[in-house]
């Protein structure tokens, strides 16, 4: 398995030695390169949803739930999400230049049309989701490639919305 | 049967229905339930296993996919009152709480409305009308102009040139407007058209009206609103402040009381302005009024929330009284039995709001499951919510999940006590904005008790991005726990763990000692 962090592309692979029922890590590595890490263990724990973690010889509980693929992990006061990816697989939703709705629901406003060229942070579409209106900037200059939805559409989360070439 | 405490009361009830969903309903309900009242529920159909209609006793279905054939449908809230035995409404915040007509419409159904006059909500709910009535009572007002727009005339030019006589930087508010929908600040003549149209359009979507308010936008100022209360028989007393200065595009972020900026002259001159705002519109039950304080100590009326706010448990915190229980109280037509002199400030008190929505993505609202929902508790915390480990976060609704409420000595005491309850709020699943409100919270433009409403707005989100974390650790814990075959265990383990089934929270001390380390 490998594994990404949050909104990060990085991807980890994690080597775990078992002994006795506790998970020492014993090898890290990003974009497929070894890294230096800290010693960690970890062992179940009788409270479901939660596990104990040493670190450094600090011991502290995790507690978490899976949705989907990901992992979704509370340590030391933080949320963090870590996603598990097939070994290989493309990046899902990373498609380039693309801009897909953060939310379900309804374009108000188109203010762009294809061949067109935007400045970086250029309002695109405005979007209404829960209430409250949404601009969908440009992430970046260029070119504006196609914008696939028309004022008064609904839109699922993840539709794309635009795509901006360079 | 009429709770003893009501005996003798003038119009004494024993069953209360919340028009309302979500923490507010939990809340009220819960309210009515300890005052020995009987409390009824209404749901759409998203809500049907939710925590509100749990709480209550009794609960009514009201079908439909809308608002406004749910929530919003007066009709067959009142219906749903009758075929219950319930003789009075709660109407919670939001929704049908600050609609005149529908407090009417309760009153002639015979029931009684748990809320302030119509005339009240009339007066102060439309925002031109509730300046004019604090002109003449000689509260004192933000410079500005009324602009009525129809469809037909100029209506751009008229807002032009009202605009020009009120002065830049300004906000624009639609009129019928409330909640940050509908209201746009313009910093500049170009950008006037754009934002109009945006705040028309919210307007519309959300109430459905398109009058519009200029005035001016004070910047470096703080939002002070002051609780009251009043009762049918003239009595009106102040709860002291709030300070709900930190805030987003006009969404308060945390709240607190009393406020730091506020000097006993202040909150006594503020208090009595708010006590003659209320008794001008012969206000009755909880209401709020709120003020821009400058930086000059100089204060200014905004409007008067006609209902129970959002951020009630601060001052309930800090004086001990439960605003829920006072409204019953005054709904059923008995004394407020507290004057000026009963009410003191004890400490300080803080409110987080915990919203599904994510920061890092300028706070884009959330969707999801809970799949794991565990509640900080100890000395000086409550959580105010309407939701359960398991429940879905939908677009359906709005995206605050809870109220983290916390009670400390002194205000750096709050501060980090609301710190370290966030940091034990274990919400999984749904993206928060608890991290960012930790950030908050340690802030030192926030410790220093120096934020203004413009704070936000005008800072870099990416200020307050959470530390980075340890890879190695997190990289470890997930595969250690798909290793140990823990995802096939459901969310949570919700069925094994010791929390509380209703609740989420970790129940008994004793009984977590036993199961979990045995």
């Amino acid at each position: 398995m490998e594994w990404s962090i949050g909104e990060s592309s990085e991807r980890y692979t994690a080597k775990l030695t078992d002994s006795e029922g506790t998970l020492s890590l014993s090898g890290l590595t990003s974009e497929g390169v070894e890294q230096a890490h800290g010693e960690v263990s970890i062992s179940r724990d009788s409270q479901a949803g939660r596990l104990l973690v040493e670190v450094n010889g600090r011991a502290t509980f995790a507690h978490f739930a899976k949705v989907g693929d990901s992992w979704w992990i509370h340590l030391d006061g933080r949320i963090h999400v870590v996603n598990g990816h097939e070994p290989g697989s493309a990046d899902a939703g990373a498609g380039e230049g693309g801009l897909t709705a953060p939310m379900p629901g309804t374009i108000l406003e188109v203010h762009v049309t294809a061949g067109q060229r935007v400045r970086e942070g250029q309002t695109l579409l405005v979007m209404e989701a829960m209430k409250m209106e949404h601009r969908i900037q440009a992430p970046k200059a260029g070119e504006v490639i196609s914008v696939n939805f028309a004022a008064g559409d609904r839109v699922d989360m993840g539709a794309i919305l635009a795509e901006i070439g360079d | 049967m009429i709770p003893d405490w009501m005996h003798g009361a003038p119009r004494p009830f024993d069953t209360v229905l919340v028009a309302n969903r979500g923490e507010i309903a939990v809340r009220v309900l819960r309210a009515a339930k300890e005052s020995g009242l009987r409390g009824v529920a209404v749901f759409s159909d998203p809500d049907a296993g939710s925590l509100h209609v749990e709480t209550a006793d009794d609960s009514v279905h009201l079908p439909g996919a809308s608002l406004a054939e749910t929530y919003l449908n007066g009709e067959a809230i009142i219906e749903a009152a009758r075929s219950t035995g319930a003789q009075a409404i709660h109407p919670g915040f939001g929704f049908l709480s600050e609609r005149a007509d529908f407090a009417n419409a309760v009153k002639a159904a015979g029931l009684i409305w748990i809320g302030p006059p119509a005339g009240a909500i009339d007066t102060m709910g439309d925002k031109i009308s509730a300046r004019r009535r604090m002109i003449e009572s000689g509260v004192p007002v933000i410079p500005g102009e009324e602009i009525a727009i129809s469809e037909s005339s100029d209506h751009l030019g008229v807002l032009a040139a009202a605009a020009a006589r009120v002065g830049y930087p300004l906000l624009l508010k639609a009129s019928a407007g409330g909640g940050g929908k509908g209201m746009r600040a313009v910093h500049e003549p170009k950008m006037l058209r754009t934002e109009y149209e945006a705040a028309a359009r919210e307007a519309t979507a959300a109430f459905g009206d398109g009058t519009v308010y200029v005035e001016r936008l004070l910047t470096g100022a703080r939002h002070v609103e002051i609780q009251v209360l009043a009762d049918s028989l003239g009595n009106c007393v102040h709860l002291n402040e709030r300070d709900c200065s930190l805030q987003r595009r006009h969404q308060k972020v945390i709240e607190e009381a009393p406020s730091p900026a506020v000097t006993p002259a202040i909150r006594a001159a503020m208090g009595d302005a708010a006590v003659q705002a209320a008794k001008a519109v012969d206000y009755e039950g909880a209401g709020t009024v709120e003020f821009l304080l400058s930086d000059r100590g100089e204060f200014f009326f905004l409007e008067m929330n006609t209902r129970l706010q959002v951020e009630h448990p601060v001052t309930e915190m800090i004086t001990g009284v439960d605003l829920v229980q006072k409204q019953f109280e005054v709904a059923a037509g008995m004394p407020l039995g507290l004057t000026q002199y009963d009410i003191g400030i004890t400490g300080h008190a803080m409110e987080a709001r915990i919203y599904a929505e994510d920061p890092s993505k300028g706070f884009l609202p959330a969707i999801g499951d809970l799949a794991m929902w565990r509640a900080p508790a100890g000395p000086g915390i409550r959580v105010d919510t309407g939701v359960r480990e398991g429940d879905a976060v939908t677009v359906d609704f709005d995206p605050m999940l809870a109220k983290l409420i916390v009670h400390a000595p002194t205000r750096t005491a709050a501060a980090r006590r609301l710190d370290n309850a966030l940091a034990n709020l274990r919400a999984l699943g749904v993206t928060t904005n608890i991290g960012f409100l930790r950030q908050m919270a340690q802030h030192p433009d926030f410790t220093s008790g120096g934020i203004t409403t413009d704070y936000l707005d005008s800072s870099d989100i990416a200020n307050f991005a959470e530390p980075e974390p340890d890879p190695a650790t997190l990289v470890a814990i997930a595969a250690a726990a798909s290793r140990l075959g823990l995802d096939r265990a459901g969310t949570a383990g919700a069925a094994t763990s010791t929390a509380d089934e209703h609740t989420g929270h970790a129940g008994d001390p004793f009984r977590t000692l036993t199961r979990s380390f045995p």
